[in-house]
This record gives structure tokens, sequence and C-alpha cells, in this order.
């Protein structure tokens, strides 16, 4: 029940955000502020998104070597600033992960 | 010169559309994955997937179901990943202001990162412009039905994959790869690095908290950062 309230409420949200300009206001009577403001939201976002299961992925903070995931993470994240392609850093994270799993036993 | 008919126009958006998918079928995979390892039932999973068309969305909010967050938590969460929509939708509405509501509704709805990228492509092409939007509904149709194709896949083959494979890792390397091009200049690295670093620092915030208290850092970060070197 709840994870069909939380489906509905997010095809509700994504839907009135894409519609906003386009159904019900003027382009062009944005503060500029807000315009700028949004422009940080992908970064900002995904980072907060990438740390924590990097470095938190029991829950607490952990970056030490019984961690793999903030190694293999450093790896993808190399990996997708060389090259563009989405599907190169988990190509290259997961079997890094896999593989210091395995070293670790 | 003769007007390119509604057909033409949209079978020109699907072909158009078609180097994209080669990135969004692997995408659309892994959400499917995610939706199962996530403890999302396959209707559920689907259900999210036809309803809100967005894989970043998707991907969070089967991250946070698995966290058992609070409903509001979820959606809330939901809405701040897809604020880039709103920019989208300020962008291309110049383009589309003369349809009529239910096309522009119907648009919005269908309308993703790589939609909006192509919409001023195709309208800033020479010619007449009066049945492009047909050429909008056609790269949008097309990505809605192989995402949906990739979601299901992924729901099929995600609750086959044994918990040792680790494959809720790949929903954090998904983040990472849509990171790596977000981060374009040293404002936008100053908005990454401060989010990431509240995130961890403000973990202990009830109700998942700490992202949206990261997210807002992250984007004061950004600002200050662009606002001091506009002034020098």
């Amino acid at each position: 029940m709840k994870t069909w309230l939380v489906i509905f409420g997010v095809a509700l949200v994504t839907f009135l955000l894409r519609a906003s300009f386009l159904l019900f206001a003027n382009p062009h009577k944005f503060p500029h502020a807000f315009r700028q403001a949004l422009t940080f939201v992908p970064p900002a976002v995904l980072a907060a998104i990438v740390a924590p299961g990097l470095l938190m992925p029991q829950g607490t903070f952990d970056p030490t070597l019984a961690n793999p995931r903030w190694i293999a993470g450093l790896v993808a994240l190399a990996v997708a600033m060389r090259f563009r392609n989405p599907l190169a850093p988990i190509a290259a994270g997961l079997p890094v992960l896999w593989l210091l799993q395995w070293a670790m036993g | 010169m003769t007007i390119p008919s509604p057909r033409d126009e949209f079978i020109a958006g699907a072909r158009a559309i078609t180097p994209v998918l080669l990135g969004a079928i692997p995408f659309g995979f892994v959400a499917g994955v995610a939706s199962v390892a996530s403890g999302l039932t396959p209707l559920e999973g689907m259900a999210l997937s036809i309803l809100a068309f967005s894989g970043i969305a998707q991907l969070i909010v089967c991250q946070l179901i698995a966290a058992n967050s609070p409903i509001l938590v979820a959606i809330a969460a939901a809405a701040v990943v897809s604020l880039r929509h709103m920019m989208y939708s300020a962008a291309i509405s110049p383009y589309l202001a003369h349809l009529p509501a239910r096309w522009r509704a119907l648009l919005a709805f269908l309308m993703t990162d790589q939609s909006f990228a192509m919409t001023p492509m195709r309208f800033n092409e020479p010619g007449d412009r009066s049945n492009r939007h047909w050429h909008v509904l056609g790269t949008s149709v097309t990505l809605y039905l192989f995402w949906q194709a990739a979601v299901a896949i992924g729901i099929v083959l995600g609750a086959q994959i044994p918990a040792t494979w680790s494959l809720d890792f790949a929903v954090v390397l998904t983040f990472i790869a849509l990171l790596a091009p977000a981060v374009r200049t040293r404002a936008d690295l100053a908005a990454a690095i401060v989010a990431a670093g509240v995130a961890l620092a403000a973990a202990g915030l009830p109700y998942r908290l700490a992202l949206v208290v990261a997210s807002i850092a992250g984007i004061a970060a950004g600002m200050a950062i662009e606002r001091g070197r506009r002034h020098k």
C-alpha cells in the first residue's frame, strides 16, 4: 500500500515538474537566481547520493580497506571522467568490486 | 520546398533518437534490476516506470523504499532529482507554446533529458516548422517504448540474479555515470564536493533528510563560487 502511494505521488510530481512551464507559466518571467540555482541541482544531488553509497554502505562511515565500495567507486569515477559512455563506469566498477570482494574472501 | 508531413517528422524523430537508445537501454535495465533488488514487486516496478518514466527518479525511489523511508521523503527526493525537468520545461516552452494544452501535456509527460536536448536542435534547423512537434513526439514515444522494454527485461532478469553479485552497487555506479558529465565548471565541482561532504556529515539526520540538506548546501556552494567568479 505504502509503495503504491509513493508510486502515484512520484508520478504526479514528476509530471507536474515537466509540465510546469509548458502548461502553467510564462518562461520569461523566471527570477535569475532561481534559474541559476536549478543548474546546480544535478551535481549537488548526484554527489549527495553517491557519497553515502560509497562510504556508508552499511549505514556507518567506513573509509577503510574493509569497505571495497569506495575503491571501486573511485575507479568508476575516473573511468566516467575519461569516457563519456554511461556504460563505462558500470563496466569498470562492478568487476573491481567483485575482485576486491573475492580477494578479501 | 514541401512541408514534411506529420508522419515524416515522426519517423525522422524516431530515427534521430536511435543512437541515444544505446545509453538508455542499459540504464533502463539497471532501473528494472534495482526495483527488484529494492524489494518492489514486478508489478510495482513496472508501474513506477510507466507512470514516472524517469531513470533517476525511479532509482532514487527504489533506494528510499529499500531504506524504508517515509512516503513524503521518497516523493520529495524524486521531486528534487526531477527539478531539472522544470528547467527543461522552461527551455523548450517557446517552441511548443503555440500547441493545444493536450499536446503540451503529452509532450511534458514524455519529456526526458534526451528529448529535451533534441527539441531545440530540430526546431532550429532551417525550413518549415509547422509539423515539428511530431518530430518531438517521434523521439519521445520511441524512447518511451524502448525504455519500458528495457525495464521489463531488468525486472525479469533481476529477480534471478543472486545477491552476492552486489547488483545494487550498479545503482550507485549509474549515479556516478550521471555525475561525471554534470560537473563541467569549478562551481559545479564545488556544488558536488560540498553536497558529498554534507551528505556524509549529516547522515545521522532522521527521515533521510541528509539528502535534502546536502543538496541545498551544494547548490548554495555552487552559487557562491559562481558569484565570486563574476565579481572578479
